[in-house]
């Protein structure tokens, strides 16, 4: 079949934007003195999860406050309010999932 | 980037096997070849519908993707669309973008759900869809790459694919492609267009993350609820945390609940009915998701939340007395879009 050995130019199907522009913040070199934020997604033991984990961080750093908040379900996003609460209200927060 | 203009890097092979060689090698299709995306191809999708390459047809919220005609019109040229399949297609993807279908998480769970795409309305037959024996199988091409279409979206384009972002615990057969369409010469009833509010002679697509498939073949019985009475035991397998559940009733099926008078409610109301059980007993089987949030063991729980989250559909080969039970995965809810045709 010709149509089988003649060059062709094909599309690439993938998305090629970097749509969310998403970098990293800045990572803090200290987290004295600062406010954390602990989500948790609701799954078993992922509080508990987040308690050691903040435990730990308060033994090693003078933690300014903690802020707690559940996700409620696991497979949902977090509400825009929630995120709104992080991020003017913590200076790091950790997500976690557990079962 | 004008919107005017097929953006997507252009790709040049010596011959079509080197072009397969390349998409399958990327991981750009689903193990099978494709149809080679020419401009030319996918020129001809985008000017069916009227659309420019650039136009965004959904924003789906979690990873900010913004799905173009053009990318769709790719993927769908890849998985052996004609233009004329090619509304339903981008009917499909509007609806997958929408927050209640949840595309994100559905797309990436251990769950293994897929894109299922039914078509309610007369569109489905003027492309030559199939709503009898086989539909949810092989045979018929509109089924096949609409399907496959809406599939190749979500892995080429949104990002999910196998063994990366989705984490699928045994995938299925349907991850391939699952599409049918309502038969609507199998009931009384109106179609599942008109059962959800749009006007009569419309054409829709409902987009379901959906698990496998439960086949129940009911033995004797002539009345609903005879005849009901073994998928609606089916319907416990799925357990009680089941958000929606696809009905597909074969046209022999219906016979028995049309000559009783059955409306689709009626059905709902029934199923609904018939697949409750005590929390308590859900508990022992470990079927329940939160068993921590039940204060009564003897609190009657059906498998989904009320009688409207069964879906009830007329389809299927006439031969014998079959339902068909797709449950959709735990946190999407199914999504309805018009399908606009071109004039």
């Amino acid at each position: 079949m010709t149509s089988n050995s003649s060059p062709i130019v094909a599309l690439d199907p993938r998305d090629e934007t970097n749509q969310m522009g998403a970098v990293l913040a800045l990572r803090p070199s200290s987290l004295d003195g600062k406010t954390l934020g602990l989500v948790s997604n609701n799954r078993p033991h992922t509080d508990e999860l987040l308690q050691m984990v903040a435990d730990v961080l308060r033994e090693q750093y003078t933690i300014k406050g903690v802020i707690e908040l559940n996700k409620e379900r696991h497979q949902w996003p977090a509400s825009p309010e929630a995120l709104q609460q992080l991020a003017t209200e913590c200076d790091v927060a950790i997500h976690a999932t557990a079962e | 980037m004008s919107t005017n203009s097929i953006s997507a890097t252009r790709n040049r092979f010596e011959d079509w096997e080197e072009a397969q060689e390349y998409y399958l090698e990327n991981g750009l299709t689903d193990g099978l070849p494709v149809v080679v995306p020419t401009e030319a191809r996918v020129s001809a999708m985008l000017e069916h519908c009227g659309l420019a390459p650039g136009q965004v047809i959904g924003v789906e919220g979690i990873r900010q993707k913004r799905f173009t005609a053009e990318k769709i019109a790719i993927n769908a040229v890849m998985a052996g669309c004609k233009p004329e399949y090619f509304p339903v297609v981008v009917a499909a993807v509007a609806a997958c973008c929408e927050r209640p279908f949840n595309l994100h998480a559905s797309s990436v769970s251990t769950n293994g759900a897929t894109i299922l795409v039914l078509v309610s309305g007369p569109y489905a037959q003027q492309i030559g869809m199939n709503s009898k024996a086989g539909l949810m199988g092989n045979g018929n091409r509109a089924n096949a790459t609409i399907g496959r279409a809406v599939n190749l979206v979500k892995t080429n384009f949104y990002g999910s694919s196998p063994q990366g972002m989705d984490k699928s615990t045994f995938g299925q057969p349907g991850k391939i492609s699952f599409c049918f369409a309502e038969d609507l010469e199998a009931s009384s009833w109106p179609s599942i267009a008109t059962a959800k509010g749009f006007p009569g002679g419309v054409s829709t697509v409902t987009v379901f993350a959906a698990t496998s498939p439960i086949q129940v073949e009911v033995v004797g019985g002539r009345t609903p609820r005879e005849v009901l009475a073994g998928p609606a035991q089916g319907l416990l397998a799925m357990g009680p945390d089941t958000p929606e559940v696809l009905v597909v009733i074969s046209p022999e099926l219906m016979t028995y609940i049309d000559k009783a008078d059955w409306s689709r409610e009626h059905v709902q109301e029934f199923l609904f009915e018939r697949s409750r059980l005590p929390a308590g007993e859900w508990m022992a089987w470990n079927r329940l998701n939160r068993p921590w949030e039940i204060n009564r063991p003897e609190e009657m729980i059906s498998c989904v939340p009320s009688p409207d989250c069964f879906t009830v559909v007329p389809a299927g080969g006439d031969a014998t007395p079959y339902a068909d039970l797709i449950a959709s995965w735990g946190s999407s809810r199914s999504v309805t879009k018009e399908i606009q045709i071109p004039r």
